[in-house]
């Protein structure tokens, strides 16, 4: 699948693609917002009829408190269940990070996982290298725990 | 006396005066309480000061109070016609209407009597692009910047309104001038970062190659320019256009930090004089060699082994499949097939990989030892070849292969649903969707395995129980699963919906999830509002392009195609027959458990709204803002939809940028014939005849409407009077010979295209518009069933429908041949059976409620 740097024009497939498999949603206009900030942070992979199979949705964290490192941090990422195996996440992270840090220079990129999901966990954890920071309470609409992950971006440094 | 220039009904006493400056400042801070007293106040002694009239307007919108405080406005601006203020509450009003147009012109006047206020400049400035009137912009942007040249954002959008407006030379002048003025630039900022490669692209886009690559060399190495990929993508790009023998290093680093992005390799090739869309025998070993060394210097890409496989051909293109395949098989991809099948255009090179995949089976079937081999290619091989049989129509094999997989593995997800996909293509819409279900039940936690399920449920027209399954996943406190969905603008749902409903007969609830998608993509095109001034505070101007231009085609979207088509359709339908606006009464055909549930969703819906009413009445914040809230749902089957007047003109409206957005679309342009031809828009109805004619001469449906198109106009009790009449003439001649009848025409056509399923129903349909008798037009169809037609589920459906629509008594005997014609298709078994399969299409999700209470009671 082609990776690449996400354009304006792919926001509605990737709105598509979040909507088929994560249960946290947004409308158009935060899609708009994220790419009209920070346009060098999302990517996408597309297959060969140029359909939006994967994406990164990120940002910088906005307040930053006083003495805190710039971060940034991850919005949504998902590939289609039919699109898995090939490493595509992994792929879309590392290129949203490498910008995080060359372009904000971000110390770090966070994340916020459901507790419940394992195989999110897992790959956040296991194949991406996140450590978990934090347990939020009730983060999510539902009532639900969020773990908030964390890796760190310091060798990504020039 | 009032200060001279000021009329005298606006002019006020000190007093007053000075309260309505408070007035102002107790807007602009939101105190809205405070300021309707303050207005009373004013508006006791002088109760038609219009400005005070606006402002207790606009304080009363505000509030909710929306009619009330519209009213007030425009009586305030009769009041005072000369006043800015007046004007630009007026403006304020209708632009949190999101009526563009009208805010615009009163923002005009309001800057006929201020020419210098900022706000209303930029407001107006911000309408005007979301209008495209580019000219006026520009004037705008000038009068901005001479009113404030410290301010950084004024150039840019100076410079961004000469872009949008074609001339790119003075956009360039202004961003020069803007830098030479530019001091004390902090280090790494990104801002600045991003108005520098927003002059590149200028530079890139008026040909300036060389300037624009010495632009931002200089300004890369003095790190002015902070985003890497940016300047090495526009560096790689820019060197190619100049065919500079720098280009091949330019491209390098590219491919090496991101080495699966297919135009980086594109780029790179297209420097060494090879078109990778467009391999030609001289450049194909060239290609490959470079593929292979990118290959084997990246050996975690896949994108250089993928590339390669589109341009290699005999022997070399096997050498590479192999192990392509191999290791896709043993890794257990699931997308292997999507992602080769591209390949198949070529038949040779479908034949070699078939050949590879069953070599494989017939190796992972027999292991030479039982432990050594991964348990799981053998799966994988088997689900590949089913994924191929079925993409060649053998539905057969597909689903033989596919139990064999099952019987190895029953607790793979994929395989449930390649088999539910395969049923749905024989046309099993009910067994695909318990397949689905199964898929769904082995993996509760998947979102996209319960959206396939609930798809897969209106497929088969089982639309409450798709809400069931989407309801799962949607937000609890959402009025109902469907509400949750067209809120979060998933036009996957509101499509699938809408075409489940037109094919259970409910045109009127159909047309309403047609029109939810419209109205998601007006939420789009409104959307860009707010960027128009957000954009350039945020100097994310090359980002910004992209949004104008998705923008100016979003209707190409196929979602709004579909949408514009179908609704058409029914108000078409609703135009030739106003009866059916009444016929479909839809609760009288519900079943008692489709009451129940309608029953339960008007409750939740109704928790919702009074939850919600609680929840905006114990907030503190007062200010509702401008924009009117949702109105709520009164028409819940979308009668009144159906009821409302005018449906040509509706469907006009929706159809209008498909003539432009969708001029490619043979099928948009019938739609668009059909509406104009009933509006007796003659011309616009020829033209779009030429234009699908243009697109595909032999399209049944053309041909349908050429046969319809000329009888309409030769029947007219008076001829069509010039100018409109020798134009339709003349362009009817061109496509319908004149010396020809009908009838020879249609059964020309028919003689043409006899093999062809399509084709044969349309001469039917058009031999009925002819007045041909009842048995001709169903001895015309029924050839359709001859052996040596190709014939397909969608024209058999078509079929049934036409022979519905004329009444005829041969329904059944149709029926029963289709059915024995698609062995596998269920659609055709008689009605009585239908529901039967209804209930079997559930019955994996109701097994498995059993167990779940067997489990309980044991």
């Amino acid at each position: 699948m082609n990776i690449r740097p996400a354009r304006v024009d792919d926001l509605m497939g990737m709105q598509a693609c979040n909507l088929q498999n994560l249960p946290e949603n947004y409308t158009m206009k935060y899609y708009l917002y994220h790419i009209l900030t920070w346009p060098q942070l999302s990517y996408v992979a597309e297959d060969h009829k140029g359909r939006i199979v994967g994406y990164i949705l990120a940002k910088m964290e906005e307040d930053v408190p006083e003495g805190d490192d710039a971060h940034g941090h991850v919005t949504s990422i998902s590939v289609l269940r039919s699109y898995r195996r090939l490493g595509l996440a992994k792929k879309l992270m590392v290129q949203s990070q490498e910008a995080m840090a060359t372009v904000y220079r971000a110390a770090y990129v966070s994340l916020h996982v459901r507790k419940s999901n394992r195989a999110a966990l897992s790959l956040y954890r296991d194949t991406l290298g996140f450590t978990v920071k934090d347990v939020e309470k009730k983060y999510y609409a539902d009532g639900e725990d969020a773990y908030a992950m964390r890796l760190s971006l310091k060798h990504l440094a020039r | 006396m009032p200060p001279i220039g000021i009329p005298a009904k606006r002019a006020l006493p000190a007093k007053e005066s000075s309260l309505f400056k408070e007035l102002l400042n107790l807007y602009e801070t939101r105190q809205l309480k405070k300021g309707l007293k303050t207005a009373d106040q004013i508006l006791k002694k002088f109760p038609e000061h219009g400005e005070t009239l606006c402002m207790r307007g606009l304080i009363l919108t505000h509030m909710g109070k929306r009619e009330e405080g519209l009213e007030l406005v425009k009586k305030g601006v009769r009041l005072d016609l000369t006043s800015h203020i007046c004007w630009h509450v007026f403006g304020l009003i209708q632009k949190g209407e999101k009526n563009y147009e009208e805010a615009l012109k009163s923002y005009t006047q309001a800057l006929r009597f201020d020419k210098e206020n900022l706000n209303i400049l930029r407001d107006a400035a911000h309408l005007q692009t979301q209008l495209r009137i580019y000219d006026s912009l520009v004037e705008t942007r000038h009068t901005l910047l001479k009113l404030r040249p410290t301010l950084r954002q004024n150039w840019i959008g100076l410079a961004v309104a000469y872009h949008l407006n074609g001339n790119l030379k003075e956009a360039r002048n202004v961003l020069e001038h803007y830098e030479s003025t530019l001091k004390n630039i902090p280090d790494y900022d990104v801002e600045h970062s991003e108005s520098l490669l927003y002059h590149v692209r200028v530079l890139e886009e008026l040909g300036e190659y060389e300037d624009a690559i010495s632009f931002l060399d200089i300004n890369a190495k003095s790190r002015a320019i902070v985003d890497r990929v940016a300047v090495m993508e526009f560096r790689a790009r820019l060197l190619s256009k100049m065919h500079s023998a720098d280009a091949e290093q330019a491209w390098q680093p590219l491919i090496e930090q991101n080495p699966d992005c297919y135009d980086y390799y594109r780029g790179f090739l297209s420097n060494r004089g090879v078109d990778l869309d467009a391999v030609t025998d001289e450049t194909r070993s060239k290609a490959l060699q470079c593929l292979r060394d990118f290959s084997t210097q990246l050996p975690r890409a896949n994108a250089p082994r993928r590339l390669a496989l589109n341009i290699a051909l005999g022997d070399e293109f096997k050498e590479l499949a192999e192990p392509y395949l191999h290791s896709g098989l043993r890794k257990g991809i699931p997308s292997l097939f999507a992602d080769i099948k591209a390949l198949y255009s070529d038949a040779q090179k479908r034949q070699v990989i078939e050949d590879i995949v069953e070599l494989e089976r017939t190796k992972s079937e027999h292991p030479p030892q039982p432990d050594s081999s991964e348990p799981s290619t053998y799966l994988w091989t088997l689900y590949f070849l089913a994924q191929h049989h079925s993409s060649l129509s053998h539905h057969a094999r597909a689903l033989e292969l596919l139990d064999t997989a099952l019987t190895h593995t029953p607790t793979l997800p994929e395989l449930y649903m390649l088999k539910a996909r395969v049923l749905k293509r024989s046309g099993d819409p009910f067994g695909a969707a318990r397949c689905m279900d199964e898929a769904r039940l082995l993996d509760l936690q998947d979102r996209f395995l319960n959206t396939k399920a609930g798809k897969y449920r209106l497929r088969a027209g089982l639309v409450e129980e798709a809400s069931e399954i989407f309801g799962l996943f949607t937000k609890k406190d959402a009025a109902s699963p469907g509400a949750d969905l067209e809120d979060m603008q998933s036009l996957l749902f509101l499509t699938e919906e809408a075409d489940a409903h037109l094919r259970n007969g409910s045109p009127g609830l159909a047309l309403k999830r047609y029109l939810a998608i419209q109205k998601v993509f007006a939420d789009f095109e409104d959307d860009q509002f707010d960027f128009h001034g957000y954009s350039l505070r945020k100097f994310t101007v090359n980002p910004y392009f992209g949004l104008i231009e998705w923008e100016d085609r979003l209707r190409s979207h196929p979602a709004y195609v579909h949408s514009a088509i179908e609704a058409s359709q029914i108000l078409i339908r609703l135009h030739d027959d106003p009866s059916l606006a009444t016929a479909t009464s839809t609760s009288a055909s519900l079943t008692d458990a489709e009451k129940k549930a309608k029953k339960k969703a008007k409750k939740a819906a109704q928790k919702v709204q009074e939850e919600t009413k609680k929840a905006a009445g114990n907030s503190a914040n007062e200010d509702k803002g401008l924009e009117p809230s949702p109105a709520k749902d009164d028409d819940p089957d979308g009668i009144k939809l159906l009821q409302a007047p005018e449906p040509l003109e509706r469907a006009a409206k929706m159809l209008h940028p498909l003539r432009t957005l969708a001029a490619s679309n043979v099928a948009a342009w019938i739609a668009i014939y059909d509406v104009a031809i009933r509006r007796k828009k003659y011309v616009q109805a020829v033209k779009a005849l030429s234009s699908a004619h243009v697109l595909q001469a032999d399209y049944p449906e053309l041909h349908v409407r050429l046969v319809h198109c000329k009888r309409t106009v030769s029947s007219l009790p008076e001829p069509l009077a010039a100018p409109v009449g020798p134009v339709v003439t003349s362009t009817i001649t061109k496509l319908v010979p004149d010396e020809q009848s009908l009838e020879l025409f249609n059964s020309q056509y028919l003689q043409q295209h006899s093999g062809n399923a399509r084709a044969v129903l349309a001469t039917a349909k058009a031999s009925r518009l002819l007045q041909a008798s009842q048995e001709e037009v169903e001895n015309t169809l029924f050839t359709v069933l001859n052996p040596d037609v190709s014939f397909d589920i969608k024209t058999a459906l078509g079929g049934l429908a036409l022979l519905n629509e004329i009444k005829s008594g041969r329904i059944e005997e149709f029926r029963t041949a289709c059915d024995a014609r698609f062995e596998l298709a269920t659609i055709f078994k008689p009605a009585g059976e239908l529901s039967a399969l209804r209930r079997l299409a559930l019955e994996a999700d109701f097994a498995k409620v059993d167990a779940e209470k067997q489990e309980v009671i044991s």
